[in-house]
């Protein structure tokens, strides 16, 4: 339940609202001051808090939108598709197995070009079904053509819904977003967030244009004619530019809403936390990020010179950057939320994106992979040291275990 | 170290069941000396259409390692013999969009062999069989066409035959003894077969063509754009809205450029306009589309989109008004309307040629009723024609003295 | 501000006769599909009838894959492609998208027609689940058109829900020891989904061999509101084996052997129509083995097959509540 509270004194100069709101009603209120045109729900915890925010809105008269229920999350996702076609914003979501259930059609939206939103309240998959935060429901799309981002507040769902608007239906881009938030310590708790005005959206968020790809008898045109070996080779590599056209993008987009609205990340590619002079840099994807940064305060004080790199862009990989940001480091460790069995060291899907990127780096430091927090379990303080301890003993050899560490399994 | 390489092109749907049957024959006959062999259908035509030209092929080979050379191919680059089944496609074939019209002799290596079933003589097929740079062989099977469907067959001998010939062709590959025996193990085999495949071992007519000989035009082709020339969103035009015929008269569609579908058609409608009583059924009900609305409300076939199912003969009221005719009585696509209106005495006379002709106007284009195929073999072996063992279809005297 | 809603559909009245239909052509040449194909007629015809100010979306199948390959288009009118479930999302995601932009005044309010083609096995099999939620979203206004070739005609004829009892596929060969592998009868989708949604206002089936009634089916659909749905049965030279000469006499068979009753039903109102409605006024069926004994698919039948089939199909018109229409029948008195 969404209750506004009073703009603290002092702060009269901003035009913005503060509210104390779930990560789920935060991008709610984004759709709303994006002027949403259709969206569809089906329900699945955690995401669908989103939905209901979004109905509550409508039935208020809030938000002047197309709010269609859908009969599963296969039609909720080609619903949205075939309204984006014809030149309306649409925003669509689901979590776990419900995205998994919607798979066919998160393939076709990236070669149709639709600048679909899309939430994932991240969501183990079933069996056993489990309402807990993993990530590998986002993660199965990372190879298809979608943008992938992940939040740690709600604060940063409500400008990330905003920035994806604007990144997605960038005409260099036109790929569907999808949104990024923990289960339960995103989707179901509630922090004080500043709501921007639709004055300052406007501004910032131009009216979504499908221009030459508009379905419309004034744009006669044939959509996704079936291809054979002739063709769907170009086809891909036409998807391949316009994901490589999203890194500028994003840039462009992150540094005119600091501009607009006065927050926000100068490096839109990934949260560095103490990571100056840093020996041991940990990583870690989403609301992970909370208690590291709880530890490496407390390890910081007893002067381990440890930090936090908190990557949000997934899908464009800033591979360049990241490398340099760590360059400095003596080792690594990567906590991932999300498996990969039988992967390389049976490490996780960030710690081998990592170790990619790096392979062709001056300096490769030390490279731990650690499993962590799945079906929602939480992270402590001690998984957090244990890891760091880890990571240390391994800068001091220079060697990286190989082995994929589980850490809070009962052993 | 050599290998063999073998294509056939035929009918989709139509001929299916016979060329999957001709390209397993010949791998299994050369299996009989020892070779490994492979048998495929050109991936791009399944699932196939009826009508539209398709293809199949056999490679055989000493060795497996010579075999994989040529593996993991949609088409060999060339073939040493390309059977053709149906003598309506040796006007060339347009499988695809953008594919453009192929030569039947397109994949004929140089000295290479072009076997077909046809009651032309290699003069009337050379009409149409485009020219090609390099000299090869033209071999005939006096035989019509082999059409039927997907469940039935229609069992007239002629992969058999076909294969016979094959052994006349590359005997080093295949003998045949090798063939007759692997005919009759077939599941489709019989004695009368291998004896089918023997006679047209013994009888087969080649002659050589010479680069002078064919068909000159220059077949149409298309170059295919660059990704970045390509629409974004896998979206294309289009097609615009056709005009009027002339004087704000009639109406003509706009019709896709990159498929024309003609090389679909084995039979196209020849239409008495004196006859039409301009009901518009054939307009109506047409498919492809491909009727134009001419100015004083008749109705013109547009030869270039017009796949010859004959639905334009079956709905038409008027008696004799549309005539399906066989498409090797025919030069070129021109328009029978404006031929009809430029010279009417002319056009009838042109049309009354056409439609008279026995051969050309009789219909075998798959299952009507059952029992039918059986009614066909028995009438060929009756029509006769050179003399041969008695029960071999398609070229029999002897079946008629009984 | 938004200029003025209306959730308005196009009026189209019905063609006065064959003479009366529109000329020009939004549905043209270039297709690749075979020869006497009654499906790409179904297309050219449900085109014709909507006109120019219409998009069709297309599930996949024979008319997409065959019909619409890359740079072989023959829409003249927008088209795009749907996921072989998807024909009841995508009829309603393209109405709600164009509602939401004309209600906020960011597109030119007017009416569009809206239309989603699917197979049989995307109608009757995959899709069936997205066209029954679609057909109770009466604010969207959308066609649905099955056309049922009876088979899985693009993949190579496997057999579908809509299959005919005891017919050759691929997936239902018949064999040495089973003759008949495919024991189903077909889905009865027209009456299913008439009777299952109450305020979808207009539900009919078409036979494209009655050209001028099927366009008129469509006009119908179109101008009356809300989700609609037509069955087309559309017989395939491919699939039911036979010379596609035949399509137009087969597709009259299907009727006049009263295996494919011609109805509509309209706000609850059923009405049999054309030479269904004689038949149901008393005139004689043909026997379907007429209809039968004309395709390659039934050629392994016996007189024990016909004999059920024809049986069955006399169920169809003796014994249920609405002859043709709906498999219900009322209980003996005191029963």
């Amino acid at each position: 339940m969404a209750v506004e509270t009073k703009t603290p004194a002092g702060t009269t100069a901003s035009d913005d609202r503060e509210m104390l709101i779930s990560g789920s009603e935060a991008c709610a209120e984004a759709l709303t001051l994006a002027d949403l045109d259709v969206v569809t729900a089906y329900p699945i915890r955690p995401y669908d808090t989103v939905m209901q925010a979004i109905a509550k809105k409508i039935a208020n008269g809030q938000l002047e939108a197309e709010y269609i229920v859908a009969e599963g999350e296969h039609s909720q996702f080609e619903i949205v598709k075939h309204a984006s076609t014809v030149g309306a914003r649409v925003f669509c979501g689901s979590s776990g197995v419900g995205w998994m259930y919607a798979m066919e059609c998160l393939t076709v939206t990236p070669p149709l070009r639709v600048p679909m939103v899309c939430m994932v309240g991240n969501r183990a998959l079933d069996d056993p079904g489990a309402f807990g935060v993993e990530h590998n429901d986002a993660l199965t799309v990372r190879d298809l053509g979608w943008l992938l981002i992940w939040v740690d507040t709600a604060q940063e769902m409500l400008d990330t819904t905003l920035l994806a608007y604007r990144i997605a239906e960038d005409r260099r881009v036109f790929l569907p977003i999808a949104i990024s938030a923990d289960g339960a310590f995103l989707t179901h708790s509630q922090a004080i967030v500043q709501v921007p005005s639709r004055a300052k959206v406007d501004k910032f968020l131009p009216p979504y244009n499908r221009g030459d790809l508009l379905l419309h008898p004034d744009n006669p045109i044939t959509v996704a004619p079936q291809a054979n070996e002739d063709w769907v080779i170009e086809i891909r590599r036409q998807n391949n530019e316009a994901m490589n056209r999203a890194y500028t993008v994003i840039e462009e987009a992150y540094a005119d809403f600091r501009k607009t609205f006065g927050r926000g990340p100068e490096n839109p590619w990934f949260e560095e936390y103490m990571t100056e002079d840093a020996e041991v840099i940990l990583m870690g994807m989403g609301t992970i990020s909370l208690p590291f940064k709880v530890g490496i305060r407390n390890m910081r004080a007893k002067g381990m010179k440890v930090g936090l790199i908190r990557p949000r862009w997934f899908r464009p990989f800033p591979t360049e950057k990241m490398v340099t940001a760590l360059q400095g480091a003596k080792a690594i460790g990567v906590i991932d939320r999300d498996y990969s069995f039988g992967s390389p060291f049976g490490s996780g899907v960030v710690a081998n994106e990592i170790r990619a990127a790096m392979y062709n780096a001056d300096k490769r430091p030390p490279l731990l992979s650690f499993i962590c927090g799945l079906g929602g379990r939480e992270v402590t303080l001690e998984d957090v040291y244990k890891a760091t301890d880890l990571c240390f003993e391994a800068a001091k050899t220079g060697k990286s275990p190989l082995k994929t560490q589980w850490l809070g399994v009962r052993e | 170290m050599a290998h063999f390489t073998c294509e056939v092109v035929y009918r989709g749907i139509f001929q299916k069941n016979l060329a999957a049957r001709i390209c397993r024959g010949i791998v299994l006959s050369a299996r009989k000396a020892g070779r490994w062999g492979i048998a495929f259908g050109r991936y791009g035509d399944s699932p196939q259409r009826n009508g539209i030209p398709a293809k199949d092929f056999a490679i055989v080979a000493d060795t497996q390692e010579e075999l994989e050379q040529n593996m993991a191919r949609y088409e060999p680059k060339e073939v040493d013999v390309t059977i053709c089944v149906d003598d309506t496609l040796s006007k060339g074939v347009e499988s695809w969009a953008w594919y453009g019209l192929q030569p039947i002799n397109r994949l004929t290596t140089p000295n290479g062999t072009l076997l077909m079933t046809s009651l032309q003589s290699p003069t009337e097929l050379l009409k149409d069989i485009h020219k090609k740079e390099a000299p090869y062989n033209l071999a005939l099977i006096p035989a019509k066409a082999s059409f039927s469907g997907l469940w039935v067959y229609k069992e007239d001998h002629t992969e058999a035959r076909i294969l016979g010939a094959l052994a006349k062709i590359q005997p080093g590959f295949l003998s045949l003894d090798a063939v007759c025996a692997a005919i009759q193990e077939a599941e489709w085999g019989s004695e009368l077969k291998a004896a089918s495949a023997r006679k047209a071992f013994e009888r087969l007519e080649s002659r050589p063509v010479k680069i002078t000989e064919g068909n000159a035009e220059t077949p149409f082709s298309f170059e295919k754009p660059k990704w970045w020339e390509m629409r974004e969103g896998v979206s294309i035009p289009a097609i615009p809205i056709g005009k009027p015929m002339e004087g704000g008269k009639g109406y003509v569609p706009e019709r896709n450029p990159y498929f024309k579908k003609f090389t679909t058609r084995t039979m196209r409608p020849v239409i008495d306009f004196d006859k039409c009583v301009k009901c518009t059924l054939c307009w109506i009900q047409c498919p492809d589309s491909c009727f134009d609305v001419t100015p004083d409300g008749l109705y013109d076939a547009n030869m270039e989109s017009c796949c010859g199912c004959g639905v334009c003969e079956a709905v038409c009221p008027a008696k004799d008004c549309v005539t399906m005719v066989r498409e090797d009585a025919f030069e070129d696509n021109a328009s029978q309307y404006e031929m009809w209106r430029r010279d009417k005495p002319a056009y009838v006379k042109w049309m009354g040629d056409k439609i008279a002709s026995k051969e050309h106007v009789v219909r075998s284009h798959g299952f009507r009723f059952r029992g039918q195929y059986a009614e066909e073999i028995k009438q060929e072996l009756e029509q006769g024609g050179i003399e041969i063992t008695a029960g071999i279809p398609g070229e029999n005297a002897a079946g008629k003295l009984r | 501000m938004a200029e003025a809603f209306a959730n308005a559909t196009q009026i189209l009245e019905p063609f006065r006769g064959v003479k009366k239909v529109t000329i020009e052509e939004y549905f043209t040449s270039g297709h690749r599909t075979c020869q006497g194909c009654e499906s790409a007629l179904v297309m050219k015809l449900m085109v014709k009838a909507a006109g120019p100010r219409t998009i069709v979306l297309g599930a996949t199948g024979c008319m997409y894959v065959a019909n619409t390959t890359y740079y072989t288009t023959p829409w003249v009118v927008p088209w795009m492609h749907t996921q072989l479930g998807s024909s009841g999302s995508a009829a309603l995601g393209t109405a709600a998208g164009l509602k939401a932009l004309m209600k906020k005044g960011k597109m030119k309010s007017e009416p569009i027609n809206v239309i989603a083609f699917c197979g049989d096995g995307g109608g009757a099999d995959m899709g069936l689940g997205a066209i029954s939620a679609t057909l109770t979203h009466k604010e969207y206004n959308s066609l649905i058109l099955m056309y049922d070739n009876e088979s899985y005609a693009n993949t190579d004829i496997q057999l579908s829900g809509s299959t005919p009892y005891g017919a050759n596929t691929t997936f239902s060969p018949p064999g040495t020891l089973k003759r008949i592998i495919h024991t189903r009868w077909k889905k009865n989708m027209a009456g299913m989904l008439a009777a299952g949604h109450p305020e979808c206002r207009y539900v009919a089936t078409v036979d494209a061999s009655y050209a001028v009634e099927m366009m008129n089916k469509v006009r119908k659909a179109l101008s009356i509101g809300g989700p609609t749905f037509i069955h087309s049965l559309d017989p395939c030279p491919k699939g039911w084996d036979y010379d596609p000469m035949l399509s137009h006499e087969l597709g009259e068979l299907a009727v006049e052997c009263g295996v494919f009753p011609l109805y509509e039903v309209e706000d609850g109102v059923v009405r049999h129509y054309g030479k269904t409605k004689a038949i149901v006024e008393g005139r004689p069926r043909k026997p379907v083995r007429e209809y039968l004994l004309k395709q390659g698919r039934f050629a392994h039948f016996t007189e024990e097959d016909l004999e059920y089939f024809q049986s069955k199909v006399d169920e169809m018109w003796d014994k249920w509540e609405i002859p043709g229409v709906i498999p219900f029948r009322r209980a003996a008195a005191g029963k």
